[in-house]
């Protein structure tokens, strides 16, 4: 008994000193970041908004290392039911999620309130990771019919919410995976025409406000103090930080709330105006470095199930990084989509620790023989 | 999973990896242009968001007369100020306000358009110069005017109030034409001076803006006071006026419907008194005067806004006779015994040109105490209108008196050059006689006839100055002592030798006599047929019918101090003026000698 209690806890060591650690400081350096600009942005006040993010970066922070220590095999067996579940929430989304900030995106769980299309992002990549695993690579055409449909349901749904950041999420991570699934770029090109037909269609989806957005963003100009207002500010504030920045709690264009969303979608521009352009490449050199471990990492695995998961959330965080900088400089439509682990909010966070938890999985598993055979129920 | 695969699964990751990595690079590239290429654009964006300014007005500079007695003042007031934040409850605000202060409709209109001129930070005023009643009242109902506060501020005041008034202006708001040339004076609520004393030195007393930056939020709302330029106080200016004199000139012009005069000091060319009657209360102005007030200044026929004693043109009339004595003794045409007939009139062509009486034969001093036209029709004819026109220039005749001060004009000399210039007629003999005796073409402010007679008096090319200073030193006219003699014998002779045209009016005292010379000025002709019926006066005539009154003298006589000239229009005859100039040389020296028995 007493040497099965050692062993399992030798193993759990051994488990957690070989995690990804280079993955885990990254994060805690970007959050940390992220801890200082919320209390920048609260006028050097921790309480509004950084002291409940660092509550629940802990909170999200076990969730990730549980996922990291637990079976990857679990989890691939577990992958359909888990997307079914967030998927019957998204549809829940239209029954008993309350109106807000123009957007039926939230269900209330009285501790946290839930955003089931975040966790469809995770839903996905398992799904999809799951899906790939169990058919001979590159798939024919006709296996591609089931993971678009994976893919489809849910944007519809978070359309009708409407939530545009979040089908674009899912249709470009879910496009990564079907081009590293090995799918022949006439079906990418194919997947391609079909959303560009489909564009008109997703027009209809829109809210006015968001039409607008869309609009705006091809001639900011033509309203600066209406809906422009958001970028034209946010493109001020980022130039006049210059190289070295207006020096931290020292950005005027937040401070003076010029900056709208300081805390949230723009908090890459307080980052710039405070901490100029050093500040602002900084960053980016630790999102990349935190790209190129998990791009390893999918380099690495030898199981087809991790390969996908890791690429599916290496994806994710990605175009997080990359739509939410391009969208305050003004070269994407504001569409509402975080700057991972340092703009305010909780579900993304949750989300995003949760993908990094699966990363880390992968990772420690890497060399993990997961045969097709162990499908089990499903 | 085989090696094709494997191979095709890693090509296409890195791939991913590689668009990735360029897309992250068109970040930081765009970053770059940003922060780097453009970011001095977006500073100054990010400065103007967050800077409000609002000017601090510098104290105008006050105006003393020579003994430091003010002129023109600042004294607090309190005004109404609206804040153009809440541009959308004006309306509402002045319907309020209405109820509590009388508040005509075109005022409302103007403010009105005001407001919507405005942005930001700035501040209407909605009217100034309160009373206090009116301010307890608009205190005790502030809750119903939002936006709406009191400010003190500081109104323009002239104590001496219409004494004067055409000489010192006053301020007012800037025209849009002002404003359109000096950015300054589009701050709110800035006034400039409108004419007279305080737009002749307008540079010097509006001093300069000082500015209160402000740091602000979005919503436009004062965070906190970033740093203030401090104003730059305008300058006190000294003039050459002296107030009690002034106020005296003020009053004696006013027993008349329309008159003007000037006292210069012969010695400097200070301007002691300058007058033009009517006058009007310049602290009407400042804080913006009604439509009323300004109909009935408009409106009123004797002008109270022109100031006669630099911008009112009269023919001299017998007033230039000393002059062209003084030409015709330099020329050697005459000396001071050579006699000229008068029959009471001459006849050049077939037209009679009359005198006033017969006078026989008479010489100089004669033609000067009984202002006989004929000697100097003789004398005219004789020099010429060229020669006569270059010694009255001389004089300051033609040249506004002054050196640029507002609103004031040129009298007129005429040369041959000048009418066939702007008549584009050959001069002629009897233009000469009608010039010779100040009539014709000849015009001239009474400010350059105080002048002309003060380099007469002193012998010296006297320029007036409206500012206080040292004792200037002048150049001598180039002009014989002893022909000077005989002018200024003869003008002391013209007041005080029994008989002559100034008798009644001299000043009988021992010591403090003056000398001088009348005229009058036609305003119409006499026809023939009115002379024919005897009718050689205007007395008879409608007031404005009637000749101007002139008179121009010095006093005391023995060592001549004060020069002056009076107008009066319409007085049919001089004794007006002579009488007027009387009782302002009088009151003069009087102050004089008061001022030295202080010291």
């Amino acid at each position: 008994m007493i040497t099965e209690k050692v062993k399992k806890f030798t193993s759990l060591y051994h488990k957690v000193a070989s995690l990804n650690w280079g993955i885990i400081l990254l994060v805690l350096l970007i959050s940390a970041m992220g801890w200082g600009l919320l209390t920048s942005a609260a006028g050097g006040d921790m309480g509004p908004w950084a002291s409940k993010q660092m509550l629940r970066f802990c909170v999200g922070l076990v969730i990730m290392f549980a996922i990291a220590l637990t079976n990857l095999r679990w989890w691939l067996q577990f992958s359909y039911i888990f997307y079914g579940i967030s998927l019957l929430l998204l549809c829940g989304v239209e029954f008993l999620g309350f109106i807000g900030k123009g957007g039926q995106r939230w269900i209330n769980l009285y501790i946290l309130q839930l955003q089931p299309s975040e966790l469809m992002k995770i839903a996905l990549v398992l799904a999809l990771a799951r899906y790939f695993h169990s058919k001979p690579l590159p798939p024919s055409f006709s296996k591609l019919l089931i993971p678009f449909l994976l893919i489809i349901v849910p944007v519809l749904l978070v359309l009708r919410q409407p939530d545009l950041g979040t089908a674009m999420i899912f249709i470009l991570m879910g496009g990564m995976l079907f081009f590293v699934a090995g799918v022949s770029l006439w079906g990418v090109f194919g997947v391609f025409v079909g959303t560009c037909i489909s564009l008109p269609l997703l027009w209809t989806f829109l809210h006015e406000y968001q039409k607008k957005r869309i609009l705006i963003f091809f001639d900011p100009g033509q309203d600066p103090l209406g809906a422009g207002y958001h970028i034209t500010q946010s493109k001020i504030a980022l130039g006049s930080g210059g190289l070295w920045g207006k020096g931290y709690m020292q950005g005027t264009q937040a401070s003076l709330n010029f900056l709208p969303e300081k805390q949230t979608d723009f908090i890459f521009t307080l980052l710039c105006e405070e901490w100029g352009f050093i500040g602002g490449v900084f960053l980016i050199i630790l999102y990349v470095f935190l790209i190129l471990l998990s791009f390893r990492i999918v380099l690495t695995t030898l199981n087809t199930f991790g390969r996908f998961v890791a690429m599916g959330m290496t994806a994710i965080f990605s175009l997080y990084v990359i739509i939410n900088i391009a969208m305050v400089m003004g070269l994407l439509p504001v569409v509402g989509i975080p700057l991972p682990l340092v703009s305010y909010g909780g579900t993304s966070l949750l989300t995003l620790l949760m993908g990094f938890g699966f990363l880390l999985n992968v990772g420690l598993h890497r060399t993990l023989k997961v045969p097709s055979a162990s499908l089990g129920i499903l | 999973m085989s090696e094709r695969e494997k191979t095709q699964f890693l090509r296409r990751v890195l791939c991913l990896g590689v668009v990735q990595f360029f897309l992250i690079l068109i970040l930081v590239g765009r970053l770059y242009v940003f922060q780097i290429l453009e970011s001095h654009h977006y500073h100054f964006l990010a400065e103007g968001n967050r800077m409000a300014t609002r000017p601090i007005f510098p104290p105008r500079g006050q105006i003393y007369d020579r003994n430091g007695i003010p002129l023109a003042q600042n004294t607090p007031s309190f005004r109404l100020v609206l804040l153009t934040t809440r541009k959308d409850k004006v309306q509402e605000v002045l319907d309020i306000m209405s109820k509590f202060i009388y508040f005509p409709a075109p005022e409302k209109q103007e403010i009105l358009k005001a407001i919507q001129k405005k942005r930001g930070l700035d501040s209407v005023i909605i009217k100034d110069g309160l009373t206090w009643s009116q301010v307890s009242v608009l205190e005790l109902h502030s809750a119903e005017l939002p936006g709406v506060s009191i400010e003190v501020g500081s109104v323009r005041t002239y104590p001496e109030s219409s004494h004067g008034a055409n000489l010192l202006g006053y301020v007012s708001s800037p025209s849009e034409q002002e404003q359109a040339l000096e950015s300054m004076l589009t701050l709110p609520g800035i006034k400039v001076g409108k004419g007279g004393l305080e737009k002749y030195f307008e540079s010097r007393l509006r001093g300069k803006a000082g500015y209160k930056a402000f740091e602000v939020n979005a919503r436009r709302k004062v965070v906190r006071e970033l740093h203030q330029t401090p104003p730059l106080a305008g300058e006190p200016i000294h003039t050459t006026l002296d107030a009690r004199l002034q106020a005296y000139v003020q009053n004696c012009l006013d027993l008349h419907k329309s008159a003007s005069a000037v006292v210069l000091d012969i010695q400097t060319g200070d301007v002691l008194a300058l007058a033009s009657s009517p006058s009007f209360d310049p602290n009407l102005f400042p804080t913006g005067i009604s439509h009323k007030n300004w109909d009935a200044l408009r409106d009123n026929p004797y002008m109270p806004l022109t100031n006669k004693a630099i911008s009112g043109l009269y023919p001299p009339g017998s007033t230039i006779k000393p002059f062209l004595a003084l030409a015709a003794l330099k020329a050697g045409i005459i000396d001071e015994n050579t006699t000229i007939y008068c029959p009471g009139y001459v006849t050049i062509g077939n037209h009679k040109f009359h005198c006033m009486h017969a006078h026989g034969h008479i010489n100089l001093e004669q033609a000067l105490t009984h202002s006989c036209d004929v000697f100097f029709y003789e004398i005219g004819k004789r020099l010429g209108i060229d020669t006569m026109a270059s010694l009255l220039q001389e004089f300051g005749l033609g040249s506004g008196g002054s050196e640029d001060f507002p609103y004031r004009r040129k009298g007129l000399v005429p040369t041959k050059h000048w009418k066939s210039e702007h008549k584009h007629a050959h001069w002629t003999v009897s233009d000469t006689i009608q010039a010779s005796i100040g009539q014709g073409y000849m015009l001239a402010t009474p400010l350059e006839l105080a002048l002309a007679l003060a380099r007469l008096v002193s012998g010296k090319k006297l320029l007036t100055r409206f500012e206080k200073g040292s004792t200037p030193s002048f150049s001598e006219m180039p002009y014989n002592n002893k022909h000077l003699d005989i002018i200024r014998e003869g003008l002391n002779m013209t007041v005080n030798s029994p008989g002559s045209t100034a008798f009644s009016g001299r000043i009988p005292f021992e010591g403090m006599e003056m000398a001088g010379k009348t005229g009058t000025s036609q305003v119409r002709r006499i026809t023939a047929a009115q002379r024919a019926s005897g009718q050689t006066k205007t007395h008879s005539l409608g007031w404005e019918c009637r000749e101007h009154g002139l008179f121009i003298g010095y006093a005391p006589v023995h060592s001549p101090r004060f020069a002056i000239a009076v107008v009066v229009e319409h007085s049919s005859g001089s004794s007006t003026a002579v009488q007027t100039a009387r009782d302002i040389l009088i009151k003069a020296q009087l102050l004089e000698k008061e001022k030295s028995h202080d010291n």
